[in-house]
């Protein structure tokens, strides 16, 4: 068993710095997600860990071991690919008996080993198939499977199930999460998918521009955002963000923008009077009562609950949700509140830091 | 029906063209002498004779010139597809300054026309003390064999996905491990009809052969027999179509072996993934 450090790891491509200065430490036995935009540097960060890239300056460790210099082969590693990367001249058990036969295992050992991942991905009936000859879905429980077969400290995920129909991807999350379960071993899972990242991580972390944004459970990250990008990128819908100035007045703190005026929680000591951004979850928007008023100018029904824009003076557009038996009429000029005791505040830029304590 | 009929009879007429040439060669080195000029000319040989083969395999260096050509192309083969292999492996997966220039650059020599070439190459030769021999050909012909196949196993090389060795490297194969256990397999049918066209090239080369050897030892069948049976003053048409009829067989022998993986190839080469 190991975990995984990344310490001021850095790489840059060319002119190109793709990764800043990483700090990561991922403990024994996590599953942890790389969770950010394509080109934020997340791929590059797993394919360091696997060793198919190597770090320009900083230190890469497994375990105790410092690997940076170490080749992919005797890291200890089996990674997922998101083509997976299935040998297509290769029947299905030479595929999963690759890494074995590399390690020059016995043929008996290489057997068993290769049954159980088979029967563990009930992929016993296609033993002796080629890749072209399989579904998506089984070619993707192959690619497992050789990653199965070694018993590895860590199982490195690049975006396995992307290329899988909807209904088959939720199928397979459950099953990694069991997975994972079962082996107890490291795992490190980049995507670009929030869902995949809340529903399977014991931590998430999230990458913008090569480099770290937060580092958390699902539930902080959700609920106390580190920053503006990451409480913007986190939970669908998104988070309502709303660019306006923070007063303070006689011992507690004032937002306002437009058409908005809410006292605050309590803010950090760092905290100043003047621009900040307001950020709102849609199920912090109540429709019915309360002092504010919004103009409805869609409602989406999603057969559980419905999504309701709501035009606010200035420009501003809030979106909130509504029970489903609640359907305001568009064009309609709606009475709502803000829960302020579950807003967030956010410093001035894209990743202007968040000022509020935790609720 | 008629445009079937029609379209059927256009192919047939086609085939014909080309296959009557062969076929002619084929009744020419099987006819006796006297039925050569006959008038009007016999399609098929009245007395079907063998007498010419025997000639030349008993009695001229063909066989001496038929190896030399097999070691020749087959020699140049092996280089031409090693280096070329390598060398695509090189321009696709690694990232270095000036490697779309250099690959440019390979090409460009295919400009020059092979005659301008020719001295220069073989007063190097000649300096080399490598003058006359079948090794001074081998070079030549990689020459200019080497760069059409480097561009032709470049692009079935861009075929193969990264991931695939990506992922034989993390399964523990070393760099040349994951080459040989899974690139070389995806590569197989870019490398056979790379080395059927570089083969081809060099068992029909004729003008570098004829500048720069000159001894009945190291000449090839092209130069061989032309300068054995064609003079000035005669050309043995029999024999010359019987030695014809050899040099084309292991062509033939080759292709029909190979097509399976020839057409295989042309399919690969296009569809990426």
């Amino acid at each position: 068993m190991a975990g995984v450090e990344f310490s001021r790891v850095r790489k840059e491509f060319g002119g190109f710095t793709a990764i800043e200065a990483l700090d990561l430490r991922i403990e024994e036995g996590e599953f942890v997600s790389l969770l950010g935009p394509s080109g934020c540097g997340k791929t590059t960060t797993l394919r360091m860990l696997a060793g198919l890239e190597f770090p320009t300056a900083g230190e890469i460790r497994i375990g105790e071991r410092v690997v940076n210099d170490v080749p992919p082969g005797q890291r200890d590693i089996a990674m997922v690919f998101q083509s997976y990367a299935l040998y297509p001249h290769m029947t299905v058990r030479r595929n999963m008996e690759y890494p074995l036969r590399k390690r020059g295992l016995p043929a008996a050992e290489r057997q068993a080993s290769v049954l159980m991942a088979a029967e563990m991905l009930q992929l016993t009936e296609l033993l002796d198939r080629k890749p072209r000859q399989l579904s998506g879905g089984q070619q993707q429980r192959v690619a497992l499977g050789r990653a199965l077969v070694r018993d590895p400290q860590v199982f490195l995920f690049d975006e396995p199930l992307s290329n899988l129909d909807a209904k088959l991807r939720g199928h397979m999350r459950a099953e990694l999460v069991e997975l994972h379960a079962r082996l107890g071993r490291t795992m490190v899972y980049v995507t670009h998918d929030q869902l995949e990242a809340m529903t399977m991580s014991d931590r998430i972390a999230i990458i913008l521009a090569g480099e770290l944004q937060q580092f958390a459970p699902p539930q902080e990250v959700y609920r106390a955002p580190a920053n503006r990008f990451v409480a913007g990128f986190i939970g669908m819908p998104s988070m309502n963000l709303v660019d306006g100035r923070l007063a303070h007045g006689s011992g507690s703190w004032q937002f306002m923008a437009p058409g908005i005026a809410l006292p605050v929680p309590a803010l950090a000591e760092t905290a100043v009077a003047g621009e900040a951004c307001l950020g709102v979850r849609p199920e912090h928007v109540h429709i019915g009562a309360g002092e504010l008023q919004g103009r409805v100018q869609l409602v989406e029904q999603t057969g559980h609950e419905n999504i309701v824009v709501l035009a606010v003076a200035g420009g501003i557009r809030l979106t909130c949700r509504t029970p489903a038996s609640m359907i305001p009429r568009m064009g309609d000029t709606v009475d709502f509140r803000i829960d302020s005791e579950r807003v967030h505040v956010f410093a001035p830029g894209d990743t202007g830091p968040r000022l509020n304590l935790p609720a | 029906m008629m445009r079937r009929i029609l379209f059927n009879l256009s192919v047939w007429s086609a085939v014909l063209i080309v296959a009557f040439p062969l076929f002619w060669m084929v009744v020419t080195s099987l006819k006796p002498q006297v039925e050569l000029w006959a008038r009007p000319p016999a399609l098929l040989p009245l007395e079907p004779t063998l007498e010419h083969y025997l000639t030349l395999l008993r009695d001229t260096s063909f066989l001496v010139y038929f190896r030399n050509s097999v070691l020749l192309s087959t020699a140049t083969t092996l280089l031409v597809i090693g280096v070329a292999a390598l060398g695509a492996y090189s321009l696709v997966r690694f990232r270095y300054r000036g490697r779309e220039s250099l690959a440019m650059l390979v090409l460009f020599t295919y400009l020059l026309p092979s005659v301008i070439l020719i001295l220069p190459l073989y007063l190097m030769m000649v300096k080399l003390g490598l003058a006359n021999t079948l090794v001074s050909l081998v070079l030549a012909y990689t020459t200019f064999a080497l760069p059409y196949a480097l561009w032709l196993l470049r692009s079935f090389m861009a075929g193969i996905p990264e991931d695939l060795e990506s992922a034989a490297l993390v399964d523990g194969a070393t760099r040349l491990g994951a080459f040989r256990d899974v690139i070389l397999p995806q590569l197989l049918p870019g490398i056979i009809s790379t080395a059927l066209f570089t083969f081809i090239l060099s068992w029909n080369e004729y003008l570098f052969a004829l500048v720069l050897v000159n001894s009945d030892a190291t000449r090839p069948l092209t130069t061989g027999v032309m300068n054995m049976l064609i003079s000035s003053f005669n050309i043995e048409w029999s024999m010359l179509m019987a030695a014809s009829v050899m040099m084309s067989l292991p062509l033939i022998i080759a292709f029909s072996l190979l097509q399976k993986y020839l057409t295989r190839g042309f399919g690969a080469g296009a569809v990426k993934g």
